[in-house]
């Protein structure tokens, strides 16, 4: 899939794992998870908004194009 | 006073119908099967056991037995096709495969991709066996009641296949959409 999700190296600047993320985004572990793979087909923007939020980045800091 | 009907409640009457219809439609097509074996082979004189017609089927036995083979076999067809289509149904059942957390799913995909193919097979050997009674008056035969064969009602049938070709293709592409919704976060 041309859009790569950087979930993973963003958690990591930030020293923050996968259920402390999941608490304070509100969003479960398992998705989560299938955003951090990504296996997602789909991202809300209500979701991409609290992740942004949390990590203190821009949208463009977890996705990223390439052709 | 509201009565309220819960989904969970219609599809445990219809589980108890279905099995109730499954039963009726085995005896059925067993009785026929053993019937026609016992007639050809055996006892020309079971004919008269046949609980159906048995009239009609005296005449068409004495009046030629070929063609009483071939009524036998399209009638004993179309009864097993008939038990197998609740037998799918009883199985869709039993086996909890309906899942309204999750409803468009693939078993549930083959199984009415199933009944299209069994509706449609019940359809054409019923035609054919409508058109094979009326060939047969023109011979001299006496008329066949259809609804006694078991074989009547063949567009009905190819109706249902029909509207179940729809029905499957609308739950793929609900599939599809469940699987996105699924896997967007």
């Amino acid at each position: 899939m041309p859009i790569i999700v950087n979930l993973d190296v963003m958690m990591a600047k930030r020293k923050m794992s996968l259920n402390e993320l999941s608490e304070k985004v509100g969003v479960t572990v398992s998705n989560l998870s299938i955003l951090k793979t990504g296996k997602a087909k789909a991202v809300r923007f209500s979701t991409l908004e609290a992740i942004c939020e949390v990590l203190d980045c821009q949208p463009g800091d977890i996705l990223e194009y390439e052709n | 006073m509201e009565i309220k009907i819960s989904t969970q409640q219609v599809l445990n009457v219809l589980k108890v119908i279905a099995w109730i219809i499954f039963i009726g439609l085995c005896i059925d097509a067993g009785g026929l099967i053993v019937n026609s074996f016992i007639t050809l082979f055996v006892n020309s004189q079971a004919v008269n056991n046949f609980w159906i017609d048995s009239e009609y089927f005296s005449e068409l036995l004495s009046f030629d037995r070929g063609n009483f083979i071939v009524i036998a076999i399209l009638m004993i067809i179309v009864a097993v096709l008939k038990s197998f289509v609740f037998y799918l149904i009883v199985k869709l059942f039993s086996e909890n495969q309906l899942n309204f957390m999750q409803p468009f799913s693939v078993p549930l995909r083959q199984f009415i991709k199933n009944l299209v193919y069994l509706s449609l097979a019940i359809g054409i050997f019923s035609f054919y066996g409508m058109r094979y009674t009326i060939w047969l008056s023109s011979k001299g035969m006496s008329e066949a009641n259809l609804q006694e064969l078991n074989i009547a009602g063949a567009d009905v049938w190819i109706f249902m296949a029909v509207i179940l070709f729809v029905i499957v293709q609308i739950v793929k592409r609900g599939i599809e959409i469940q699987t996105e919704n699924e896997l967007t976060v």
